[in-house]
């Protein structure tokens, strides 16, 4: 038992520093938010228990239902477009496409800049008495197309998430262009040697290669758009009414402009609850649809 | 590496992130005024022997109306009285203040001072006896007293319990604003009923002129628009009275406000794109580029009227809307809008009393007072701040002003703090064509239940 416990006592002391971090700034803070989801407070009077009445409420409130849609809507529009569009441009600069370096810079720029900077930029643009957009759409000979972007209830979500799925591609693009260029040439060269044409060789040996790469991606993206608050706060304050607003803005509304401390702490835990509960059906798939693959290789 | 060596090694890496996670979480006395603030120090001799530090936070800063008028004020103050107290100014633009001082309530981290808004706004702070009663400050003040203000002004500030928690500061008046010049150039009279204001609005849309600069963004300046209709009506004026205690905002009177709106909105009265245009500044700036004929707006954005408008506004009744029963040229909103709360605990410190109430003496002096009339400020407490000198456009609404009966908002008598909120948003949504009006008044009641 001594020996065992001597063997373990140098790795556990390494990974107490980290494990303290993990527990005192994210653990115990959960476990407080949960604490406070099943109060009714203000923040500054005495909490009063009321069990899970604040879930009940939530679950009753037609807003936090379509801020939770409009949270799935970003997430699935997130996915698609900055990891579909992030691998495809990854692979186009891999390929040593003229002027990749230049491009690969270009496509990052946007990451680095502050989300509030790329909101202010955007409420601008959409303006339509005069903004960038309505302008351009009117040279160009599309008219019809002009709206009031943050004023129309069918454009104001897709006009909020625009910004920041656009912005995160290059992100993307980043992390992809370093998975490929980690898979072995002569993999690919021995898939072109055996006839394999670039479609074939990039679906079934270049992806497969990197497919951990685009688990994280998945994971890195998934996470990001169910805790988004920046554009959209920036943009539109989550409004009309909570039409642009995420799951982040309706909680922070809830917290800091209504001061409903209880509630915000309830919205927490949902999306925490949400949160885990997609990435571990994400995972559980990754791993399921690995050993099959491995048991189809084997 | 020995295996003793790493032991060693990882017991220090140990106590340095323990040790740099106890620095970081512990605050810093000297800096943090506020921490003193909650904890009565009986031991601490009296503010006379040593340097009080104290803070004051207020949304006067950069880009507000009063900024200008504020800052040298209390540069003024601070610096006279740089020996007895270290004032730390907190200054933020108006919705992120609101956020912050919630924030500050809730880590029991309030300002020794600071100006903020009464009615549900305050209720939070008032039912935590987080604020001063006061009638003490006026029993120790001996430059201001309750009579230097007008008794009603201090209706904003009186909580459920009678008690009185702010000072008032600023009084305020609703105005109607219409272009004469852009009236005189399609030879129109201003309107006077709802059919005048269809016609007037047809031939402004015509001619490429947006009819009223009303929009809605957060609620504003809708909501105080909605409340300016609502009083036309009979009985309005009782129920925004009883609205505290009746928690009934969906009245017959609120649901006709709401289809008024949704007809104006039909008739292309107001811009197309309500969320960008919406807000006081954008609004306003609509009407100053002479973009629209009309708007309505507060004396707080009269700094931003530049003077070749002034000269050219106009103030007018609102146009009596369709079943109105009150004439609107004898009515005007007017009411206490704004003002300062002092923090109980800082004021009944025996090492800050003294510090604090001079800080409140300042705030509620006439010299500040008469200093940010210059932004058109209308002052809650009576002082004779020469009309002669003040912007054209607020002699023209104290003109207008005379022998009206002044009337309250939504804004002041909202029962709670997310019912005002609820209003605001579902405003936008309303001027969106998003929420219909029965929809919008039951949303708003929703809250109250």
């Amino acid at each position: 038992m001594n020996k065992k416990i001597s063997k373990y006592i140098i790795p556990l002391l390494f990974i107490a520093p980290v494990f303290l971090i993990y527990t005192i700034f994210l653990i115990v803070p959960l476990i407080i938010t949960a604490y406070y989801s099943l109060n009714e407070w203000n923040g500054v009077s005495e909490e009063i228990f009321i069990g899970f009445m604040n879930y009940k409420k939530l679950f009753a409130n037609s807003d936090y239902w379509i801020t939770f849609f409009n949270t799935m809507q970003l997430t699935a529009i997130s996915l698609i477009i900055q990891i579909g569009f992030g691998l495809l441009i990854a692979y186009l600069l891999y390929n040593k496409t003229k002027g990749a370096r230049f491009f690969r810079t270009v496509y990052f720029l946007p990451v680095v800049i502050a989300p509030v900077a790329i909101g202010l930029m955007f409420s601008l643009f959409y303006n339509s008495e005069i903004g960038f957009f309505n302008k351009i759409l009117s040279a160009i000979g599309l008219k019809m197309l002009q709206t009031s972007w943050l004023s129309n209830p069918r454009t104001v979500l897709y006009a909020v998430m625009a910004p920041q799925v656009w912005q995160y591609i290059g992100l993307y693009v980043t992390i992809f262009l370093g998975a490929l260029q980690t898979v072995p040439t002569e993999l690919i060269e021995s898939a072109q040697i055996d006839g394999a044409g670039k479609a074939r060789t990039f679906f079934q040996v270049i992806l497969s290669q990197i497919r951990g790469f685009i688990n994280i991606c998945v994971i890195l993206c998934l996470t990001g758009s169910l805790k988004s608050f920046d554009h959209s706060w920036i943009i539109t304050n989550g409004g009309p009414g909570v039409r642009s607003a995420y799951l982040g803005v309706f909680m922070y509304k809830m917290t800091f402009i209504n001061s409903d401390f209880g509630m915000g702490s309830t919205i927490t835990i949902t999306i925490v609850a949400i949160s885990l509960l997609i990435t571990a059906l994400f995972n559980n798939f990754s791993v399921t649809e690995e050993r099959g693959r491995r048991g189809i290789n084997a | 590496m020995s295996k003793l060596s790493k032991i060693v090694l990882a017991f220090i890496m140990v106590a340095v992130l323990c040790f740099c996670s106890v620095a970081c979480v512990s605050s810093k006395d000297s800096s943090s005024s506020s921490d003193a603030s909650q904890s009565t120090d009986k031991s601490a001799s009296p503010a006379s022997q040593r340097k009080v530090s104290l803070s004051l936070a207020t949304n006067w800063g950069e880009g507000d109306s009063k900024f200008a008028y504020f800052q040298p004020k209390f540069e003024e103050f601070a610096n006279a009285n740089a020996d007895s107290m270290e004032i730390q100014l907190i200054t933020y633009s108006t919705e992120d203040y609101k956020t912050k001082i919630r924030t500050q309530t809730a880590s029991g981290d309030l300002p020794d001072a600071f100006t903020f808004w009464g009615g549900p706004l305050m209720k939070n702070m008032v039912d935590a006896g987080l604020l001063l009663d006061v009638d003490e400050y006026f029993k120790d003040s001996t430059t201001v007293k309750k009579d230097d203000f007008d008794p009603s002004s201090f209706g904003y500030y009186t909580a459920a319990d009678g008690k009185v928690y702010g000072i008032p500061i600023e009084s305020t008046r609703g105005v109607f604003l219409v272009n004469t010049e852009i009236f005189k150039k399609y030879n129109l009279q201003f309107p006077t009923t709802y059919d005048d204001l269809k016609n007037v609005s047809k031939v402004l849309n015509e001619n490429g002129i947006i009819p009223i600069a009303m929009a809605s963004n957060g609620g504003q300046p809708a909501e105080f628009f909605f409340s300016e209709i609502y009083v036309q009506f009979s009985g309005a004026e009782e129920e925004l009275d009883k609205l505290p205690s009746s928690k009934k905002f969906n009245t017959q009177n609120a649901l006709k406000v709401a289809q008024i709106i949704e007809d104006m909105i039909a008739n292309n009265m107001f811009p197309e794109d309500t969320v960008a245009n919406g807000g006081w500044g954008p609004c306003l700036q609509l009407y100053t580029d002479q973009k629209a004929a009309m708007t309505y707006t507060y004396p707080w954005m009269f700094e931003f009227i530049p003077e070749n408008i002034q000269e050219i506004s106009e103030i007018i009744p609102l146009p009596k809307m369709p079943g109105a029963d009150i004439e609107p040229s004898t009515i005007m909103t007017g009411f206490t809008i704004y003002g300062f709360l002092i923090n109980k605990a800082s004021y009944t410190d025996p090492v800050k009393h003294d510090a604090v109430l001079k800080l409140c003496d300042f705030l509620a002096s006439d010299d500040l007072s008469l200093s940010l009339t210059n932004s058109g400020m209308v002052p809650a407490k009576k002082i004779d701040y020469g009309m002669s000198k003040q912007k054209l456009i607020y002699q023209k609404m104290m003109k207008y002003a005379e022998g009206k009966k002044l009337v309250q908002v939504h804004y002041t008598k909202m029962p709670t703090q997310d019912s005002l909120n609820m209003l605001d948003t579902s405003l936008d949504e309303l001027f969106i064509k998003a929420l219909s009006p029965q929809e919008f008044v039951d949303k708003v009641q929703a809250t109250l239940e």
